[in-house]
């Protein structure tokens, strides 16, 4: 093993990931995520709990580094939960501090309670409300902790997903259609949020950022509205992001892969129900494809072996580099993360 | 009682009113059909449902999204809400009352309320936990209410994996309830794997079980009426 490590790895984590983002060749494919990647052997090791990582910039930072540590991941990337940026716009949000469960956040109190609320204003100081200021401070701490051996990542909400979690999704998703101006007026405020956020990550020293824009997925929205709708503010977002950035969007993808390298990110990310052989050949050799492994029932439940089968069909079919399809759920078997591991170290094209 | 070819006329109103999402004519439709005593059983089943169905066959074909979907089904329930009051309960042998909710961790209760949908169609008691629906509660609502069926529902891989507790400690307590689970990350193997009697991925397939279901239960119907007529 560590004979094959010596033979395959000459590049830190870190440079691999940059050269990537560069277009550059690498010593081998990079095995990260621009997604929540916290493990219950980190938060084990460290006798944490998951419902107060959350909260606390050490523990976020703490937490996070542990999956380079532990397993060679190539990235860190802080935070877990997908509230940031509606905290900051004033929703309430649950961690389930009671709970024994692996439990998420989630936002218990929205901000827009019916039509007339739409036009709201936004805060000049956003980016200094609710746990934003403890992500920059956790992205900064993770960075110190990791040295130049490991970027740093995070990751951001897409407006129309935002705009799902400010709102009733139900009443977004009618009004997209029977009102488009009313909720393209709200996407631009929200835009404005987005980037404030990322600012103020790519200030605290991030090295990548990711743009979740899951609400926008075809099981969900018909292209032509993503292209009318949506894409102008992604481009808006991408515009204004200065580090390496990847547009995420999960479920069908197929149909949108075109708009979403036309929003300007460096690399998109599918999940496992893109066919990536099909992608890669419409975007050509070049595009950054990151993806599509389950990160459910491959990863969790999958056996060492399943793991390998599918990493090595995700390079087979063209991705990247190596990346869930959604944040990694914490209680990966440490057998199958090394088996990804190894998969990727000894992938030959 | 209204013509054949007139009640013809107010069906396919029924139907083309879901389909068109036009709430409007939805209720315009259903008032028509009380008004002139067509069955409200067949204005819902043979109107608003079969306009549904074509609802289903279009998002299939990627023609509608959630968005319509969401609107037709407004449209539905603007010609249900009519109905149901003139609704003749049907002795169908199996009782029809159903949990249904969204399990803790989770707020998206889209997918949830398409296949409540259906049950409401079907004359389904049904009990809806609502969102974020702490585990307990599912076991606690069944034995409550003595529902044979239970629908959990998780549009995250984050949140799916609370279902698996739930059903141990129903099946636990009650071997015979029959356990749906729904949700983007949920599959056939962990519907398998975790002792669910059946399952949806997607608003596609809660919609087409929601209305297989449905459709077995008009089959039924057809055939309690069928015996009710040979033996009167």
């Amino acid at each position: 093993m560590s004979k094959e490590k010596a033979m395959t790895e000459t590049m830190t984590s870190r440079e691999r990931v940059l050269k990537l983002f560069q277009g550059q060749a690498t010593d081998r494919p990079p095995c990260f995520s621009g997604m929540g990647n916290v493990t219950t052997e980190g938060l084990n090791q460290l006798q944490y709990k998951f419902a107060k990582v959350h909260l606390d910039e050490f523990q976020m930072a703490e937490t996070a580094v542990t999956t380079h540590k532990l397993f060679g991941f190539d990235a860190c990337v802080v935070p877990f939960d997908l509230c940031a940026e509606a905290e900051a716009l004033g929703a309430k949000i649950n961690t389930y501090p009671d709970s024994e469960d692996l439990l998420y956040p989630t936002i218990k109190e929205k901000v827009i309670h019916s039509e007339d609320d739409m036009d709201i204003t936004i805060p000049r100081d956003v980016s200094e409300r609710g746990r934003v200021p403890l992500v920059c401070k956790a992205i900064t701490l993770a960075k110190q902790a990791l040295k130049d051996d490991v970027c740093i990542g995070s990751y951001v909400l897409g407006p129309f997903t935002l705009a799902g979690q400010i709102m009733e999704l139900n009443d977004l998703l009618k009004l997209s259609f029977k009102k488009p101006d009313r909720v393209g007026k709200l996407l631009e405020a929200l835009t404005c949020v987005i980037v404030a956020v990322a600012k103020a990550y790519e200030k605290a020293g991030v090295d990548y950022l990711t743009v979740r824009e899951m609400g926008a997925t075809s099981d969900v929205l018909s292209p032509r509205v993503f292209k009318n709708l949506i894409l102008p503010h992604l481009k808006s977002i991408f515009e204004q992001i200065s580090v390496p950035s990847v547009i995420h969007i999960c479920g069908k993808t197929n149909d949108i892969v075109v708009p979403m390298m036309e929003t300007g990110a460096s690399a998109i990310s599918v999940d496992q129900k893109n066919n990536v052989a099909d992608t890669r050949k419409k975007l050509g050799d070049s595009a950054l494809i990151f993806g599509n492994y389950d990160p459910y029932n491959v990863l969790v439940s999958g056996t060492p072996e399943q793991v390998k089968e599918t990493m090595t069909k995700c390079l087979d079919d063209g991705v990247s580099a190596v990346w869930p399809g959604c944040d990694i759920w914490p209680t990966v078997p440490p057998e199958n993360f090394k088996s990804m591991m190894e998969t990727v170290r000894e992938y030959r094209r | 009682m209204a013509t054949e070819e007139r009640k013809k006329e107010i069906l396919a109103k029924l139907r083309t009113a879901v389909i068109e999402y036009d709430e409007d004519s939805a209720k315009e439709g259903a008032q028509e059909a009380l008004d002139e005593e067509i069955y409200a059983n067949d204005a819902i089943f043979d109107g608003l449902v079969s306009g549904m169905q074509e609802v289903g066959r279009l998002f299939e074909a990627e023609e509608y999204f959630v968005p319509e979907m969401l609107m037709c089904a407004d449209a539905l329930y603007a010609g249900l809400d009519i109905l149901k009051p003139h609704v003749e309960q049907l002795d169908l042998g199996v009782k029809g009352s159903v949990v249904i909710g969204t399990v803790e961790g989770d707020v998206h209760d889209i997918g949830k309320n398409i296949v409540k949908m259906m049950f409401d169609v079907a004359g389904f008691t049904v009990y809806d936990l609502g969102r974020d629906v702490p585990l307990d509660k599912f076991i606690d609502e069944q034995l409550r209410t003595d529902s044979e069926l239970v629908c959990l529902s998780a549009m995250m891989t984050t949140t799916m994996v609370g279902m698996q507790k739930v059903i141990a400690d129903l099946k636990k307590k009650n071997p015979n309830v029959k356990i749906m689970i729904g949700g983007a990350p949920v599959s056939g193997d962990i519907a398998e794997k975790w002792g669910a009697d059946g399952y949806a991925d997607d608003a596609t397939n809660a919609l087409a079980d929601a209305i297989k279901m449905v459709s077995s239960l008009k089959q039924l119907k057809e055939e309690a009426e069928a015996k009710a007529k040979d033996n009167p």
